[in-house]
């Protein structure tokens, strides 16, 4: 579904995105984790044709993003980190909006946004202006916008970002519900996020991929200096620590992720 | 096509949704009309020239108001993002905007055209004329707007968009006015490029070519040069 291969971006002398490469398999989701100014949102932007990479290539559903940017920008859902909305619109004039430039069909508008609406819990607010909705519910206009032409992947850059314990399962349900139906990347600070709506965890540090591991595998971890199972809170410190090499996964596989590093 | 047209809506719609669009006809519309009063009464004449040369000092004043938050407002917003991630080409979400603000425009100028209606009432005026001279006015509206959509590519502050877009028509309307320092091509130059030229003819009845190509020309350069300062997210 997704391959991005040797992907690097500088902006001027600073390098954002240095060789990045990684693969997403249909139906994936997957946790991108990171310090802020880690790459991440780069990334994500690169992925949506936002920003053009220096080098590498990113393949989505079989299409090259430098040769067909456009179609295949129909087949991504994106949400960015603060999401982009029209405080002076309704609900659902805003997503029908984002229907129409998204080309869904004038025939499939409406159905498309009665489940959007459904999905994402807002039929009571669908009237309401934009401007006047709380956090959670902006954030799920958010990501009805995203969903609505039924995207194959879906790129969500920290959806839970500012939001309240009650908001944020919300939102994460509704995320754990796209599962079935496309391939979703997501970037997040909790890490118990991840834990929750992940099959798969990529870590990026300094533009680099320094972790990419199924989640499973990574809970089964043992901690040694701890006896006990490595959490992923403690994978990310790890990874942020100059002296990481002692509190290492004891797996084959993250003992090699960690000697890359 | 119907990706251009829902941005327009989409544009207009935010527009009629808060007061600036409604306070701006209000503030242009008064202003021509006062003008138009003033000048058939001190003029007694059944010809429109001198309030089209007048409207045309006022456009250069209240157009970069209607344009400075095209783009700038979209960028500060964190919704240029959308659009530039959406299934639109660059030249959709120019056209779209440019459209919508062309359709203001051109509700505010059908509105005056009462004015021909109370020189009629009072005399014989040439129709043909008339009608040369709203097409004059229009054109330098449309090229306005253009300039001032490229003022707001450039920038996610919308004073800043107004700024830019005021140092560039003033040069323009005023340019014909520098000719007593230069002489020869550049004097010739200075005056081509001047709007107050190419309106002058279209205010007396003359429709020509080079009038008509000179804000077309205009209208497509700045519209391009939008596409490109998009294309190369020039804003900051």
């Amino acid at each position: 579904m997704l391959i991005v291969k040797n992907i690097s971006k500088n902006f001027g002398s600073f390098q954002a995105l240095d060789k990045v490469s990684f693969e997403m398999n249909k139906g994936d989701i997957v946790g991108l984790l990171g310090k802020n100014g880690a790459g991440k949102t780069t990334l994500m932007r690169t992925l949506t044709s936002f920003i053009t990479p220096s080098s590498g290539t990113v393949n989505i559903d079989g299409e090259d993003i430098s040769k067909h940017s456009l179609s295949i920008r129909q087949k991504i859902g994106y949400l960015p980190e603060k999401p982009p909305l029209y405080g002076d619109m309704t609900v659902q004039y805003y997503l029908n909006f984002a229907a129409e430039i998204k080309g869904v069909p004038k025939n499939k508008r409406l159905f498309q946004l009665a489940k959007v609406l459904e999905e994402c819990d807002l039929e009571q607010v669908k009237q309401k202006t934009i401007a006047t909705l709380s956090k959670g519910y902006k954030q799920r206009v958010g990501i009805a916008q995203a969903i609505i032409h039924e995207p194959k992947l879906l790129i969500l850059d920290e959806p839970t970002s500012g939001l309240d314990p009650m908001q944020i399962q919300q939102v994460l349900a509704l995320i754990k519900n796209q599962r079935d139906q496309r391939t979703v990347l997501l970037s997040t600070h909790t890490l118990n996020e991840i834990e929750q709506v992940a099959q798969r965890v990529l870590m990026i540090k300094s533009g680099q991929i320094v972790f990419d591991e199924p989640l499973d595998i990574l809970l089964k971890s043992t901690d040694p200096s701890q006896l006990g199972p490595l959490t992923l809170e403690q994978i990310f410190i790890n990874h942020h620590q100059p002296q990481a090499s002692k509190n290492t996964p004891q797996t084959p596989e993250t003992t090699h992720q960690v000697s890359n590093e | 096509m119907n990706k251009i047209f829902a941005l327009t809506k989409k544009e207009l719609h935010s527009y009629f949704c808060s007061p600036i669009a409604y306070i701006i006809l209000i503030v242009m519309l008064s202003l021509f009309n006062v003008f138009f009063f003033l000048v058939i009464d001190q003029n007694r004449e059944v010809s429109l020239r001198d309030v089209f040369q007048l409207m045309e000092f006022m456009l250069v004043f209240l157009i970069p108001l209607l344009t400075m938050r095209l783009f700038s407002e979209e960028k500060s917003n964190g919704t240029m993002e959308f659009l530039l991630t959406a299934p639109l080409t660059h030249t959709m979400i120019v056209l779209g905007k440019y459209f919508s603000m062309l359709i203001f425009y051109s509700l505010l100028i059908g509105l005056t055209g009462i004015y021909y209606l109370i020189v009629e009432y009072f005399g014989e005026p040439d129709p043909l004329s008339m009608l040369s001279g709203y097409l004059g006015i229009w054109l330098e509206g449309a090229f306005f707007i253009a300039v001032g959509l490229l003022a707001s590519s450039w920038t996610s502050n919308q004073i800043i968009a107004a700024m830019v877009s005021y140092v560039i028509l003033f040069f323009l309307y005023f340019s014909s006015s520098f000719t007593q320092y230069v002489g020869g091509s550049a004097e010739q130059f200075l005056i081509q490029l001047s709007t107050h030229t190419h309106l002058e003819n279209f205010a007396i009845g003359i429709i020509t070519p080079s009038d008509v190509v000179y804000y077309m020309a205009g209208i497509v350069l700045c519209l391009v040069l939008t596409r490109l300062s998009i294309d190369n997210r020039l804003w900051h």
